[in-house]
């Protein structure tokens, strides 16, 4: 299925995956420091990037989201030492599924955010909203669900 | 719960909503995000409060609650990292549980980051739709209560380990105490003299090594020498611990420690405490005055070992059952509930920088093989003798050997120089004509003792000072009778001086054994390989796992006082960790598998970074250590089965939340 075009009004909605220690931190600085971002991207805290199932990330599709956002600890950081590394694999493996069911691998980021890095936060959010915005909405994608069983069995 | 109009039961949600004394409503419109908040389902009434994390604000909060009796709450407010632990005590006050709360993030995610009020109104509705829509999932958990063990493992027996021991077993706790030697006292009991005080390293560990041995808390430490801890599993209050203890050939409680096997046995073998520099019997003492009174038998060196029947040692002793020539190595196992790795450093080898010539060159000496040939102890029984048994007149000592050195170990080896002036101290001592040459980078003496040694040393009419600039720079030439140091100008060499004796100072580098340890301890090494600290200065002797500490050098250079308080500074963190009769709580955010369907694949066993997973050979199904888990989930998303359940992050719970956010 092909994105549709995108119109100027378009407020895409993203949700970001956000581990607990590092990654939501990092969103409370930019909170803290009072530094503005474009308000479209709903987090859901995990405790670890190590949580994230691929398959949150193809239901967040199927459930409407434009975009889908993973952030983890830096390497070597991660509050429960490798979760991260875990998240990073499963996040190579999540791009490559997501073009096999036609969403523009660019509709998902996965990326390391600190702590003290609010001004990184700030910027990826930014990034990541102007993106999509322009890629418009994602289209409505009932067939992710049924490749997403098969392949989990392969993690 | 509610009634609902079709008769079945619909549970109810609260939602707070926290103004922050107004910062909160200064972006976001209450009034507006009550309207649309009011039709979500489940949702029974919105209360607004003006400063929740106030004492009157969490009054407010739970009279409310009482009163309305909500089955879930929402409380949307500042980041759950500031206080959703004081919300959840808070509801300690109320009959909803704390885990069927969730908090919204309106002020440093909303409010204070979204530039258009109507934008952030809009957010925080979405953001409390989706927790309501997940905390109608949320389960009531209650806190994991554990027992803990309060015996603690000290590995190594040198001076913080000793002190570890001793504290810990004073305070009535149990200790076993590992020793890979078969004697205690670690590196300084090897040593003729400590510095700065010149004074003599059995002396001064002798009342602490008597402690351990035969003092009032003695029964309380478990001495296993010639052991090495080969497993460990677990977390703070629980660790399984393997150790493997090789046998002495000699029974510990019947031996009187009177040497007639030692004198008895025909072979003999390369002394591994003199550093090679002289033999001794298989059966021997590991040198004179070594603690425990002991002999032991290196059966690699033992003529039994060739096959020959000999039982000479036994047959010397006067005690029966005692020389014991089929002893054999065991396995232990112990459970205690904290550990303290106190293994010690190792010596850079200086046989690394070959222009060096040790090893190569005779009369060039390491630091630890003048210690044992000055010591009574030692190979020529304190004999300071240069090649040929002469007499030493002229002696040379080459500071920061691997030290300072960024092709070594660009760090300050912190007792070097202090060890240097020592033995220019015993020299000058045995041979006050001698003449003493230090090559030296820094000279570093901190402290309010050390001082006095570098004055004595300096001052010195017949010393002289050679300062240096790279160790690359500096070459020891073999010359009949004597050696030369060279010292290197360009591409030229030249002469420093003949020496009778060469003495080289070389790093303190990480134990041989630390790799090894700290994989099965699973902490972590730094960039040099030492343990790594939780934090070098705040937490200083925490490793980064709860429950094992550090004590000495084996985490990084350091003396004999900084050993001494670290083992009490460990001994500390237990004491006030671990209360006997106290039960450990753990967060019940843990992994658990519903074993009725695991498939028995293993992947989870292999994702797991705390090894809190084992397999259930019996049954054929994985099964995860409450205590050991951390609650990361990692598990949860590997299991292809998906029949790990990740408490307060189940699947359910994050798709209810995601179709909030998305609804
Ligand atoms: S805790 Fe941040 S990625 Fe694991």
């Amino acid at each position: 299925m092909s994105d549709a075009t995108a119109t100027p009004t378009f407020e895409p909605r993203i949700v970001g995956f956000l581990c607990n220690w590092c990654s939501y931190a990092g969103a409370d600085k930019a909170g803290s420091a009072q530094t503005p971002y474009p308000p479209n991207v709903h987090v859901i805290r995990l405790m670890c990037s190590g949580r994230v199932e691929p398959e949150f990330i193809l239901t967040a599709f199927r459930e409407g989201a434009d975009g889908v956002l993973v952030l983890a600890c830096h390497p070597g950081d991660c509050h429960y030492k490798e979760g991260n590394y875990r998240a990073y694999a499963r996040s190579q493996m999540v791009e490559r599924l997501l073009t096999q069911f036609d969403i523009d691998a660019r509709r998902y980021r996965f990326d390391f955010v600190s702590a003290g890095e609010g001004e990184k936060f700030v910027n990826v959010i930014t990034e990541m909203v102007n993106t999509v915005r322009e890629l418009g909405p994602v289209g409505r994608l009932d067939a992710v669900m049924a490749g997403a069983a098969e392949h989990k069995a392969g993690l | 719960m509610l009634t609902t109009g079709d008769g079945s039961m619909e549970t109810t949600v609260g939602v707070y909503f926290c103004h922050c004394g107004g910062i909160i409503t200064e972006k976001i419109d209450p009034a507006l995000v009550r309207t649309a908040v009011l039709e979500f389902p489940h949702v029974a009434y919105f209360t607004e409060i003006s400063l929740m994390c106030s004492e009157e604000g969490l009054g407010d909060l739970v009279r409310d609650i009482n009163e309305r009796r909500p089955d879930r709450v929402v409380i949307a407010a500042c980041t759950p990292r500031e206080h959703e632990k004081t919300f959840k005590r808070a509801l300690a006050g109320t009959a909803v549980n704390p885990f069927l709360l969730q908090v919204v993030n309106i002020r440093e995610q909303v409010a204070w980051v979204v530039d258009d009020p109507a934008a952030a109104t809009r957010k925080a509705v979405a953001g409390i739709r989706s927790a309501v829509a997940r905390v109608v999932h949320n389960l009531p958990l209650q806190k994991i209560e554990v027992p803990t063990r309060d015996e603690t493992l000290v590995i190594g027996a040198g001076p913080a380990g000793m002190q570890a021991a001793l504290n810990l077993a004073q305070s009535g706790r149990s200790v076993v105490l590992v020793e890979k030697h078969p004697m205690i006292g670690g590196m300084p009991v090897r040593y003729e003299s400590v510095a700065p005080n010149m004074e003599c390293g059995p002396c001064m560990l002798e009342p602490m090594m008597d402690q351990v041995l035969h003092g009032d808390a003695h029964d309380r430490i478990e001495l296993l020498t010639m052991a090495e801890v080969t497993g460990v599993k677990g977390f703070l209050g629980n660790f399984e611990v393997t150790i493997r203890q090789q046998p002495r050939f000699v029974s510990e409680v019947n031996c009187i420690g009177c040497s007639m096997c030692v004198d008895a046995c025909p072979a003999r073998t390369p002394h591994p405490y003199n550093c090679g520099m002289n033999d001794k019997p298989a059966m021997a003492m590991p040198f004179l005055g070594a603690l425990p009174n002991l002999p032991y038998l290196d059966m690699d060196a033992c003529v039994r070992a060739t096959g020959e029947d000999c039982t000479a040692c036994r047959d010397a002793c006067p005690i029966p059952d005692t020389v014991l020539l089929d002893d054999a190595a065991r396995t232990i196992e112990r459970t205690v509930g904290s550990v303290i790795v106190a293994t010690g450093a190792g010596l850079f080898d200086a046989g690394r920088v070959p222009q060096l010539g040790h090893g190569a060159v005779p009369g060039v000496l390491s630091s630890i093989e003048f210690e044992r040939m000055s010591s009574p102890s030692g190979p020529t029984a304190g004999k300071i003798a240069a090649p040929g048994d002469t007499e030493p007149q002229r002696v040379a000592i080459v500071h920061c050997v691997g030290s300072l050195d960024k092709e070594h170990c660009d760090y300050c080896s912190a007792v070097c120089c202090q060890v240097a002036f020592k033995f220019n101290h015993l020299v000058r001592h045995r041979f006050p004509e001698a003449s003493i040459t230090h090559f030296h980078r820094e000279l570093v003496f901190p402290g309010k003792e050390a001082g006095r040694l570098l004055l004595h040393g300096l001052h010195q009419e017949k010393n002289s000072f050679v300062r240096y600039g790279r160790l690359a720079d500096v070459r020891v030439v073999d010359q009949p009778n004597e050696r030369e140091v060279q010292l290197r100008d360009g591409a030229q060499w030249t002469s420093a001086g003949r020496y009778d004796l060469v003495l080289l100072c070389p790093a303190m580098v990480p134990g041989d054994d630390t790799a090894a340890l700290s994989a099965l301890l699973d902490v972590t090494t730094d960039r040099w390989g030492f343990f790594e600290e939780l934090h070098t200065r705040m937490s200083p002797t925490q490793s980064k796992a709860a429950g094992i500490y550090f004590a000495g050098t084996c985490h990084g250079p350091g003396d004999i006082p900084h050993a001494v308080s670290e083992g009490m500074a460990a001994t500390a963190a237990i004491l006030s960790s671990i209360v006997p009769g106290r039960m450990m709580e753990l967060e019940p955010i843990r992994a658990e598998v519903i074993a009725e369907r695991c498939s028995g694949c293993k992947i989870c066993l292999s994702v797991c970074p705390y090894r809190a997973i084992s397999f259930d050979e019996a049954n054929g199904v994985a099964a995860i250590n409450a205590v050991i888990c951390q609650g990361c989930g990692t598990c949860v998303a590997a299991c292809p089965a998906g029949v790990i359940t990740g408490a307060h992050f189940t699947s359910e719970q994050v798709y209810a939340e995601l179709r909030g956010i998305l609804a």
